[in-house]
């Protein structure tokens, strides 16, 4: 039965094959002839270029993708040292095949979120039920009691390509072993509290917080914002204190006695490390108060 | 003297009555996303109306020399298809090596022109409209590309202008230029019934 079906089908349908058989035929001839005489011969240095890159899209560059920025790189040397996810490896294999000489970028970018307020740290106003993603969220003053913290709602998640950064309890994290440096989440963050920070050691030293309200301001929304108290930029001349905020000098820090006793006192454990392999924040001592009793 | 007449008239009335863009509202697509420049949509026009002339006879052709006598007409799509891509994909190459900057700045929208509807709405249109003398088919496929180049260029013109114009802020960008279409289409309403 089946294979009448299909003998049936077969008679009734193969003008319709051949048909399309010839066509396809005719215009494959046509488009082959064509392809040989209108070759292009693309620039091997682009090519080589092109080949050195990651290869992976992500426009930190500025430009549309890895084959526009090889373009853009061959005809303006300047353009070099913009390949955020390649480094300085990349910036050094494309001076190559540009017969160029480059100095050392120094370390490479990868960006600190500066704030370390998970849900149990935050206070609210009032309860956000909008869209969520965090550049609504910012539109709404203050349902987040905090107006330089983070909001949680991983607008920067969703820019990162790499899956090297996700919420764990309303704060984003980074996933230092998957980041590329990219710069997306920079740009994706409505509040700016992720910087893009030289990486000269696997962990570095951070204050993560980025509130500018007065201490006791600061003190009444989080239980781990950054009052200024300035008891680290006496341990250490690495940090500094302005605008009611500690800052660390990334390019002068060096691990040291002075920086891990600047890391000890700091009153609201707002100063951390993060990296690879950097070590979990001391426990805030209200926490541990509370889990005591 | 009596078929020259008719192929004018043909011309004329698909460039202006039946224009594809503005009475049917085919290929809005690249009306709306390359005419933002003058000369990239004249290129633009240029190239469509290249592909929609070789398509439409071509297609024509197999429609009437191959299709219908063999009773094959549930294929017409694939097969029109088949020669619009051809044709596009000859466009391409020529444009790439003649034209590089033409062809960088076309962007996605030159090997969009394979899925432009106003081609392939064009070589349907010829069987629905009964043409059965080729040259009527040329001529009506030339004007097509022509009515298209036309629709595009009158509207680029306009939005270089609506550039220096003082837009109200929700109307910029998209919004005023659809508006600026439909007031186009309205005015090419007026051509309507101009040939019978």
């Amino acid at each position: 039965m089946i294979l009448a079906d299909i003998i049936e089908l077969l008679s009734n349908s193969w003008q319709a094959g051949v048909i399309m058989l010839g066509l396809s035929m005719v215009f494959a001839i046509v488009l082959l002839v064509a392809s040989i005489k209108f070759k292009v011969q693309p620039d091997p240095k682009v090519e080589q270029i092109h080949k050195v890159l990651p290869n992976i899209d992500c426009g930190a560059c500025g430009y549309a993708g890895c084959a526009s920025y090889a373009k853009a790189v061959a005809a303006n040397p300047d353009l070099i040292g913009l390949c955020a996810p390649g480094g300085s490896a990349a910036a050094a294999k494309i001076a190559a095949a540009l017969n160029l000489q480059i100095s050392d970028s120094g370390p490479p970018l990868r960006p600190i979120v500066h704030c370390r307020a998970h849900t149990e740290d935050k206070t609210s106003f009032a309860q956000f039920q909008g869209i969520e993603s965090c550049t609504t969220a910012n539109a709404f003053a203050n349902a987040q009691a905090c107006k330089f913290g983070c909001l949680g709602y991983g607008d920067c998640v969703a820019a990162c390509k790499f899956d090297a950064l996700h919420i764990f309890d309303g704060l984003a994290t980074v996933d230092y072993a998957k980041c590329t440096g990219c710069g997306a989440c920079v740009k994706a963050c409505p509040r700016n509290i992720i910087k893009m920070v030289p990486f000269a050691h696997e962990n570095m030293i951070t204050v993560a917080c980025s509130s500018k309200e007065h201490g006791k301001a600061t003190r009444s929304m989080c239980q781990v914002g950054c009052i200024a108290c300035g008891l680290c930029a006496k341990q250490s001349d690495v940090f500094s204190v302005s605008d009611n905020l500690a800052f660390v000098d990334y390019k002068k820090y060096q691990p040291n006695e002075k920086t891990e006793a600047a890391y000890n006192k700091c009153p609201t454990c707002v100063i951390v490390y993060r990296g690879k392999t950097a070590p979990p924040p001391r426990e805030t001592k209200k926490k541990t108060e509370a889990a005591k009793t | 003297m009596d078929t020259v007449t008719t192929l004018i008239l043909a011309f004329i009335s698909v460039v202006l009555v039946n224009n594809l863009v503005l009475t049917k509202f085919l290929g809005i697509c690249p009306y709306l996303g390359v005419s933002g420049r003058i000369d990239m949509a004249f290129g633009m026009g240029m190239a469509v109306t290249f592909v929609v002339t070789l398509s439409g006879t071509l297609t024509w052709l197999i429609d009437n020399l191959v299709l219908i006598p063999l009773n094959l007409e549930v294929t017409r799509y694939v097969c029109f298809i088949l020669v619009i891509a051809g044709a596009v994909q000859l466009v391409e190459m020529y444009l790439r090596k003649f034209f590089p900057s033409l062809y960088e700045s076309f962007g996605i929208f030159l090997p969009l022109i394979t899925t432009n509807c106003a081609i392939l709405g064009l070589c349907l249109f010829l069987n629905l409209w009964e043409i059965k003398n080729f040259a009527t088919a040329v001529v009506l496929s030339f004007g097509a590309g022509i009515g298209f180049t036309l629709a595009i260029c009158i509207m680029a013109g306009i939005r270089e202008n609506l550039k220096l114009a003082d837009v109200p802020k929700p109307l910029k960008g998209a919004p005023i230029t659809l508006i600026t279409a439909g007031i186009m289409t309205l005015a090419f309403m007026g051509f309507a019934g101009m040939i019978k």
